[in-house]
């Protein structure tokens, strides 16, 4: 570790500053969950909090997946359609004839990294490019099951109903899969290579890296990670639905700035990413057991959203 | 060991082996080397030894080419002819950052070349991963680093674990230098400006370290504009001019002054040392449009100027030494130190990036600062631009007419656009932020006479250029070192010579190690 190297003179104060907003976040989280125990006291037990959760593990994990493009610098606009097209296939293809639904999947973890290698090569702002191709994710989805619907597989509908005893089990894999992005992007010279792009590509080209495969990467684990995210979703609503995770294009991109990570790349926030996109989660939790009607959800989803970014900014003032 | 071989002093393992060279032999050799990029011949024939277990300093002034060569010696950019030798094998063919060749050329950078977000170790591992072991790398790359910042800056305060964000500058200074150290096997360190933001202590113990680096024989290519630092350290001084090598002299015995002579200085008396106070003429009875008074702020220490009506004021210097900050100050007065009365246009240098709208015409390029004055009750009047336009783009002979797409237009017509834009509108006072940087001869001489010819209206102007020649075209002109006004030259006082000599002559020091 590299804590352990010397005794860290310095930067209390910096790491501080760039724990913060996570830590804003993670203050709004408990502030919620006290509010839902308050409310509904159930919500403390394992299985309260396993149902609580549930939901926001398809969102963190998708998060995760915005968090490793964020890290080079860019922002993926396709990732809600994405995750829709995978609960897509896995409804379908994937029940019927495993073999091609695992290889479609796995084509479509190689589809993210054609893209960010035309994105690369092209030098098309991200931005456009993933929006362009959240159009052919949904044109996809479309085709292959116009109408919501579809099992899942049988291993997978297990997976979904797992429930132990001891603790929530949502907490396994959102914990999981950040551990293995935190390996992935803090840890190993991978991340390095991600993050050196986002930081300073000018600094990675003159030490003879490539940025092009630094790109490439990103956008492999990207894809690897939403595949995933469509997989545990699929899993919990027993069907497949390409519209079904629309919302998670905006969402995960508020989750990884409410998690501590910023847009102009450079820094991964695996664990940060947790606690945003539970926040997040949990906002809808909270506003359906106080009662606020469904049409005026979003609306106070959004200032709650807001109030925290702006508990962050706060914070980074006074910490400066 | 790998581990060890990088972290040790990268000289002592492997000098007796036979396949380095030993001392005096020449690490690097440059033959005839051009480079030019589009119409600038940034070199044209550079000719350049360094030797094992010697420090040569490179000195020149703005637009010498010594970046330009700097990225060639290191392999960053290939030559357009000549030949650049590299431990006796011809690289020239085989230049870029991935050129097996220049790997034991170093280079730490001025601006440095560190990824902020970074940990130390981290940057270290993108700069050295070869000599790194796969696993442990981290701790391999962050021991490296902190032995190598304890021999070159006892107390450097740095923990390899830190980010280089939250570094200090003397400190990001002090870890690029470390970065481009630690290699396995190191035969050339270019150091680019080393000092600029180091204080005067890490200073002389980074010059210590690099005695021991030569005294091992490797290699160390100096360059800065601290010509004292220079000649107490180098063993030999080459001097860049208009991108060629004009004088190479062994360092003992060469003075401050003959080497500012090379470069192409006038070597005034006492030059650099106090302010040369302005004969105050005709220029102080002129009314004052612009006025700062000792502004202190970021990238500035106490700059007082003043700016008469119809005056056209030069900021020169070295490049990056304040003048874009006052240009920045004289356009936003926000402060009360900084007073401008009347109305202002900028002019920006990067065209591509700030001046121009592409999708627009000329004509439409020319007019948009011009059309509030011009317009009534908030309506554009068409005639009347359309008149507008045409006079300019008949002064300033603009290709393609009022009607020409801008970008169908060359670099140099565009910025005479640009130009005419600013001049145009009802502007008092013109900022000129370096604009005729890579602009054709004529088209350059075209624009000084418009600048006269305007002042002459009772227009001021304040112009900042990288190119010394052109001050001669101002009334006045400040010389800007480190934030710091150091000359004021009026009049027949203005010469590039002059300027070259103002602009390098070192004060006392400390005022630079702040």
């Amino acid at each position: 570790m590299s804590e352990t190297l010397g005794p860290a003179l310095l930067p209390s104060r910096a790491r501080m500053r760039r724990t913060a907003p996570a830590v804003v976040s993670a203050v709004a989280m408990i502030a919620m969950i006290a509010v839902c125990a308050s409310l509904q006291p159930d919500v403390l037990s394992v299985s309260g909090l396993s149902l609580v959760l549930s939901a926001t593990v398809p969102l963190v994990i998708a998060a995760q997946a915005q968090m490793t493009l964020m890290a080079v610098g860019d922002i993926d606009l396709g990732i809600g359609n994405f995750v829709g097209l995978v609960t897509v296939i896995t409804a379908t293809t994937l029940v019927t004839d495993p073999l091609l639904g695992g290889l479609i999947l796995l084509g479509l973890v190689a589809s993210y990294t054609v893209l960010g290698i035309l994105i690369h090569l092209r030098k098309v702002p991200s931005l456009i490019a993933t929006l362009g191709a959240s159009f052919v994710w949904l044109g996809l989805g479309m085709f292959v099951l116009p109408t919501p619907g579809g099992t899942t597989p049988e291993w997978l509908a297990a997976f979904g109903m797992w429930q132990p005893a001891g603790f929530p089990a949502p907490l396994l894999p959102i914990l999981l899969v950040a551990a293995l992005v935190y390996l992935l992007s803090a840890r190993s010279t991978l991340g390095v290579r991600m993050r050196a792009l986002g930081s300073n590509p000018v600094a990675l080209e003159r030490a003879g890296l490539r940025p092009l495969a630094s790109r490439a990467i990103a956008y492999t684990a990207a894809g690897g990670l939403g595949v995933l995210s469509g997989l545990v979703l699929a899993s919990q609503t027993g069907g497949g639905d390409v519209s079904s995770a629309s919302s998670y294009t905006l969402m995960t991109v508020a989750a990884v700035i409410l998690g501590g990570g910023s847009f102009y790349g450079g820094s991964a926030v695996p664990w940060g990413v947790v606690i945003g996109g539970v926040t997040l989660g949990l906002v809808s939790v909270v506003l359906s057991l106080l009662d606020v009607p469904t049409n005026m959800q979003s609306a106070v989803q959004g200032v709650i959203v807001l109030a925290v970014l702006a508990g962050r900014v706060l914070v980074g003032k006074v910490l400066r | 060991m790998h581990v060890d071989n990088f972290a040790a002093r990268p000289h002592a393992a492997s000098r007796e082996e036979g396949g380095r060279p030993s001392g005096q032999q020449p690490v690097v050799i440059a033959r005839g080397v051009t480079k030019t990029y589009g119409r600038t011949r940034a070199l044209t024939g550079v000719d350049l030894e360094v030797r094992a277990g010697e420090v040569l300093g490179l000195v020149g002034h703005n637009g010498a080419g010594k970046s330009t060569l700097m990225r060639v010696l290191a392999g960053l950019e290939a030559c357009d002819e000549g030949m650049v030798t590299v431990c006796g094998r011809d690289a020239s063919g085989e230049a870029g950052p991935r050129a097996g060749d220049f790997r034991g050329v170093r280079m730490a950078y001025q601006e440095t070349s560190l990824c902020p977000d970074l940990t130390i170790a981290e940057n270290i591992w993108v700069s050295s991963r070869h000599c790194l072991p796969r696993m442990g790398w981290r701790r391999a790359a962050g021991n490296g680093a902190r032995r190598r910042l304890d021999e070159m800056f006892p107390g450097h305060g740095v923990a390899p674990g830190d980010r280089v964000e939250d570094l200090s500058l003397a400190q990001r200074q002090m870890v690029e230098i470390a970065r481009a150290s630690l290699v396995d096997r190191l035969d050339l360190l270019i150091l680019d400006e080393p000092t600029e933001s180091l204080g005067p202590d890490a200073a002389r113990s980074l010059y210590d370290y690099v005695r021991t680096l030569t005294a091992g024989g490797v290699a160390v290519l100096l360059i800065s504009h601290r010509i004292r630092e220079i000649l107490s350290v180098a063993d030999r001084v080459a001097v860049l001019r208009d991108g060629a090598v004009i004088a190479e002299r062994p360092a003992s015995g060469l003075g401050e002054h003959d080497v500012l002579t090379l470069m192409g200085a006038e070597v005034a008396e006492r030059a650099g040392n106090e302010r040369v106070t302005a004969a105050e003429g005709a220029s102080e009875d002129r009314p004052v449009l612009a006025e700062m008074r000792g502004t202190t702020a970021a990238g500035l220490r106490d700059v007082s100027l003043r700016v008469g009506v119809g005056e056209v004021v030069g900021l020169a210097g070295l490049a990056g030494q304040g003048q874009q900050e006052v240009l920045e100050r004289l356009w936003r007065p926000v402060r009360r130190d900084t007073k401008v009365r009347g109305t202002r246009a900028y002019v920006p240098g990067d065209r591509q990036r700030s001046g121009v709208l592409p999708l627009w015409s000329v004509a439409e390029n020319l007019v948009v600062s011009a059309m509030r004055g011009i317009a009534r009750r908030g309506l554009r009047r068409p005639a009347e631009e359309r008149a507008v336009v045409r006079d300019w783009v008949e002064r300033l002979a603009i290709r393609g007419g009022p009607d020409a797409a801008m970008t169908d237009l060359s670099g140099g017509n565009q910025q005479k656009v640009i130009v005419a834009r600013a001049f145009a509108s009802a502007a008092d006072l013109v900022l000129l932020d370096d604009p005729f940087r890579g602009v054709d001869v004529h088209t350059k001489t075209d624009l000084y006479g418009l600048i006269r010819q305007e002042a002459a209206q009772g227009r001021s102007v304040v112009w900042y250029s990288s190119e010394n020649a052109e001050m001669a075209h101002c009334d006045r002109v400040y010389v800007f070192r480190a934030g710091r006004v150091v000359a004021e030259l009026t009049g027949a006082e203005i010469s590039e010579e002059r300027i070259i000599a103002v602009s390098f002559a070192e004060s006392d020091g400390a005022q630079n190690h702040e």
